[in-house]
């Protein structure tokens, strides 16, 4: 027995040593290939850029898994990820791998924070869904509201992608500018894999518009900007969120983008604060690249989520509590959820000047209900 | 016997049941007690994925292997199963009873309406075509949302319930979707072990000559693509179930490529090939997730490897590892005798064809009493091929009648007279260039030619061997037709055509490349057939060969007869030796 002493004391210290740290997983399931892998990568790299900073009280692993851009493998991706104590999700930007995702994350009883912009993933009435980028209903009033309410254009031409996205925002819009009173005069959808777009250019321009409304993919809303300008369209162009990506104007040079604006939630490369100024080093330094949006409304997310486990959130239900009625101030805005997961209430609208792809941001708006009056 | 067996392009035929299948056997029990026992719900549903693709893969094997058409409408059919359960299914309110049975309806009517004018396409033609449906199938999906949901689709699609059972995700729902495959597989391979399924084998290899024995190629080709469809839907159905939410992914092309290279990759026109490449294929990509975006890369790496080293696909490999033993040869059992035709049995009245601005046949008569032998002569493109290929229904007369035992058969799209037709009323041919299929043994190939009047593959293998028999080339049964030599070729598409048990029998340069004594014996063949009442005209060359056996000689030029008469007359009318002959030969 005194010779087990020793050994037993050795263990019951070796049991006792330091305290370990609680283990928690925030898998990334995003995609990174296909169509939107220029906007999964983003959001990849502003999620594991927040998860680099994590509380020291618990350890932090996260696996990242590409859900390519169907839904099946986004739910296969999530049932994958499910079964390792998994505290939240930073979840796809695609809307139909969303609606796919939220009731198997329902049953899971585990959050996704998204930065996707599909208005009917809200809609569903989940609790466990979280938005951190504005939805449609957001940008889009913001988008018709510079358009009429700051340009002073009443005779606005649709030109949006037939895609989800391009839908949804088709949809706002077409009801925001009704709000406004200046009805469109021309609409139509294009397919994400047109390679020519100056037939629905000419086709817009023959409805004698004084703005083109943009709501296109990165690609597109390059090439119609390309073909714009070599054209000499004078029409202002004012478009979606895509235009903001940095990879969106590195495919333009400086001098097409004059006077074209475009919304988004935000323009990190644009500055505005010492502290967004800091994020986009930050981020250039570890991924050598260029940070959107996508990238900083995600990493506010995952910032507002390990907020929560500081503050002692140990499990998926208690970061669902935290999110669900907090308050998190972050780079890009100040985020508080609806009741329906959607956190995010801003937009902004940038403008480029014709001399750098770096937008200067023209005009923000606070708190949009979406409803516009 | 090994090697030549493992060069024989996969099929599903008997001979390759007992080690492909009998390995697939070993995977799905080790699928199943991987799925009981051990499958995390992430493992149970990658497997139920892959059911969801064995099914949709099952049923492009019947039009895609085992009819040889590519259709790229399978995702298609598949997009189409996928939406009516879930519009039916999360707007109406349906439940699985009733959204499943739709869902299979919906795509075969689709296919049987497409399927009529596509399907007369020839090949690469018939893959555009068949990918447009898919192209016009998505755009209606993306551009309906008041129906569709459009792009965003439709979320809130209701699981499955079984005599008031929801079957839960996990073990329930893999059991569920694998009993599905289960079911569908064993339709499929007893379907293509058939009747049905050689026929349509014959279809893919040689179309031609499939019309020529009988077979409705267009009904074939039409029944596989509808089928295709049903499995497609059902497929598409269960995929909507396991989701929960239906969007236009389903009906992308991605959808079409896997269950392609699924097909490709587990072995073309198997069974055993779709569920070996689904289960492959779909946990492929989920082993080297952790690779981010890098897994693709080895993933093609990964199928490149896997079709290099299997060009047959999986259970070709297996083949090859584990040769299947020949199948026993069956007793042969003389066919019944149909009664013997007597007088004139094939009359052709004043026939022309032309082709552009060449007229190949122009004005032909001619009369074939039963059991005689008529020769057909002329030099090169005097139209002789011409007039085997008017009677024989390949080609359409642009004028004349052709009556077979009275009745007229002359072929046109009014009267109906397609090939297979004619065959059915009596007459049988065989070709200039032998046309066997390369992947058939020799009696599977003279089976081909009773699948459409013998009630079962067994009883039409017996009645083969004893035509076989009838020619001494019972011992060639076994034997790859591709491995035999081109005398040994010309006996057994003779066998084939004889097979028939035709009234009228056209032969087209059946001596041909035949040695002296090949030739010797082959005329003492002839001579036994017409001997039964069947009447031949045998178009040759070889004067030596034909004039000795031919009963009537006519010869040809330019499309016109030039020459009428007995054989001892044909070398010394001036006209054929001038036109055809030379003098040296008179």
């Amino acid at each position: 027995m005194r010779r087990l002493l020793p050994v037993l004391l050795g263990l019951a210290i070796a049991a006792a040593g330091p305290a370990r740290a609680e283990s928690l997983s925030f898998p990334v399931l995003v995609p990174l290939t296909g169509f939107l892998s220029l906007e999964g990568t983003s959001q990849r790299n502003g999620a594991v850029l927040a998860l680099k900073d994590a509380p020291a009280s618990v350890t932090i692993s996260s696996d990242v898994i590409d859900t390519g851009t169907s839904p099946e493998a986004a739910v296969t991706a999530l049932e994958r990820a499910a079964g390792r104590n998994v505290a939240a999700v930073a979840a796809s930007m695609l809307g139909t791998q969303m609606l796919a995702m939220l009731p198997l994350a329902a049953e899971y009883k585990i959050p996704l924070v998204t930065v996707s912009g599909t208005a009917s993933i809200t809609e569903q009435g989940n609790p466990w869904v979280f938005r951190f980028f504005p939805g449609d209903a957001v940008t889009k009033e913001a988008h018709a509201r510079y358009v009429v309410e700051e340009l002073g254009k009443k005779r606005p031409a649709l030109i949006y992608q037939t895609t989800a996205y391009g839908q949804s925002g088709k949809a706002h819009l077409t009801e925001a500018f009704k709000s406004l009173g200046a009805d469109l005069v021309f609409e139509e959808g294009v397919d994400p894999a047109a390679k020519d777009l100056l037939p629905v250019l000419t086709k817009a321009l023959a409805a004698k518009p004084d703005v083109l409304v943009l709501h296109l993919h990165s690609g597109p809303t390059a090439l119609f900007i390309r073909q714009a300008a070599a054209n000499g369209v004078e029409v202002p162009i004012v478009a979606g969120s895509a235009m903001h990506q940095p990879s969106t104007a590195a495919l333009l040079e400086p001098a097409e983008l004059k006077g074209v604006c475009a919304e988004t939630a935000a323009s990190p490369i644009s500055g505005g604060s010492p502290e967004v100024e800091d994020f986009t080093a930050a981020y250039r330094s570890a991924f050598n690249t260029e940070p959107d949006a996508f990238a900083l409304g995600q990493y506010d997310g995952m910032r507002m989520v390990l907020e929560a486990v500081k503050a002692g959130a140990r499990t998926p239900d208690d970061i669902r509590k935290a999110l669900s009625t907090g308050t998190h101030r972050g780079l890009a805005m100040t985020y508080r959820s609806d009741g329906k997961g959607n956190m995010a209430h801003s937009a902004v609208i940038v403008c480029y000047d014709g001399t750098s792809r770096v937008p200067k941001i023209a005009k923000r708006y606070d708190n949009v209900t979406g409803v516009v009056k | 016997m090994r090697e030549t067996v493992s060069k024989r392009a996969p099929t599903l035929n008997l001979p390759h049941i007992a080690a492909g299948e009998g390995i697939v056997a070993v995977v799905v029990v080790a699928l199943v007690a991987y799925a009981a026992l051990y499958a995390s719900p992430y493992g149970l549903r990658v497997l139920t994925v892959a059911g969801v693709y064995a099914l949709a893969t099952i049923g492009f094997q019947i039009v895609f292997g085992l009819g040889g058409a590519l259709s790229l409408a399978q995702g298609a059919f598949f997009g189409l199963g996928a939406y009516a359960t879930g519009i039916l299914g999360s707007q109406w309110g349906w439940t699985f009873a009733a959204t499943f049975p739709v869902s299979l309806l919906v795509p075969l009517a689709v296919a049987l309406l497409v399927g009529l004018p596509v399907l007369r396409l020839e090949s690469h033609y018939f893959a555009l075509a068949t990918l447009g449906i898919a192209q016009v199938v998505h755009l209606l999906a993306v551009n309906s949302p008041g129906l569709t949901g459009g792009a965003n689709g439709l979320p809130g699609v209701p699981g499955i319930v079984l005599f008031g059972w929801a079957v839960p995700r996990g073990l329930p729902l893999a059991a569920i979707v694998w009993s599905f495959v289960a079911i569908g597989g064993l339709i499929a391979w007893t379907l293509a072990r058939g009747r049905w399924g050689r026929a349509l084998t014959l279809v893919r290899d040689d179309p031609l000559a499939a019309g020529t024995l009988g077979l409705d190629v267009g009904r074939l080709r039409l029944t596989a693509f509808a089928l295709s469809a049903v499995y497609g839907g059902a497929a598409g159905a269960l995929a909507v179930h396991t989701q929960r939410v239906v969007s236009p992914e389903v009906l992308e092309f991605p959808v079409m490529v896997s269950i392609l290279t699924i097909a490709v990759v587990g072995g073309r026109g198997r069974v055993a090939g779709a569920i070996l490449g689904a289960v492959l294929l779909i946990h492929l990509p989920e082993w080297f997730r952790f690779l981010e975006r890098s897994y693709l890369l080895v993933y093609g790496v990964a199928l490149l490897a896997a079709i290099v080293l299997a060009p047959h696909g999986l259970t070709g490999l297996i083949d090859r590892l584990f040769p299947p033993r020949p199948k026993p040869l069956p007793i042969p059992v003389a066919p019944p005798v149909p009664q013997p035709a007597t007088g004139p049995v094939l009359q052709i009245a004043d026939l022309g064809k032309s082709f552009g601005g060449v007229r190949a046949v122009d004005g032909v008569s001619l009369v074939l009493d039963a059991g005689s032998i008529t020769g057909l002569i002329g030099p090169n493109g005097s139209g002789k091929t011409t007039v085997i290929n008017l009677v024989s229904g390949l080609e359409r007369p642009d004028q004349g009648r052709i009556l077979l035992s009275g009745q007229d058969i002359t072929g046109s799209d009014i009267s109906g007279w397609r090939p297979d037709r004619i065959a059915r009323a009596g007459i049988a041919r065989t070709f200039q260039a032998v046309s066997l299929p390369p992947g058939a043994t020799v009696l599977d190939a003279v089976a081909a030619a009773r699948l459409d009047r013998d009630r079962s593959i067994v009883e039409a293998e017996a009645h083969a061997l004893h035509i076989l028999g009838r020619l001494n080339a019972a011992d060639l049964a076994p034997r790859p037709c591709a491995d035999l030599p081109a005398a040994l070729r010309r006996r057994v598409e003779l066998a084939r055509a004889l097979a028939r048990q035709p009234s009228v029998l056209l032969l087209d340069e059946p001596a041909a490349g035949l040695t002296d004594a090949e030739k010797a014996d082959l005329a003492t063949h002839l001579r036994a057939i017409a001997a039964t009442g069947t009447a031949l005209l045998v178009v040759e060359h070889d004067m030596g060969f034909l004039l000795p056996l031919a009963g009537h000689v006519l010869c040809l030029d330019q499309g016109r007869i030039l020459y009428d008469g007995p054989p001892e007359g044909v070398r010394s009318d001036p006209t054929v030796v001038a036109a055809y002959l030379g003098e040296g030969a008179a």
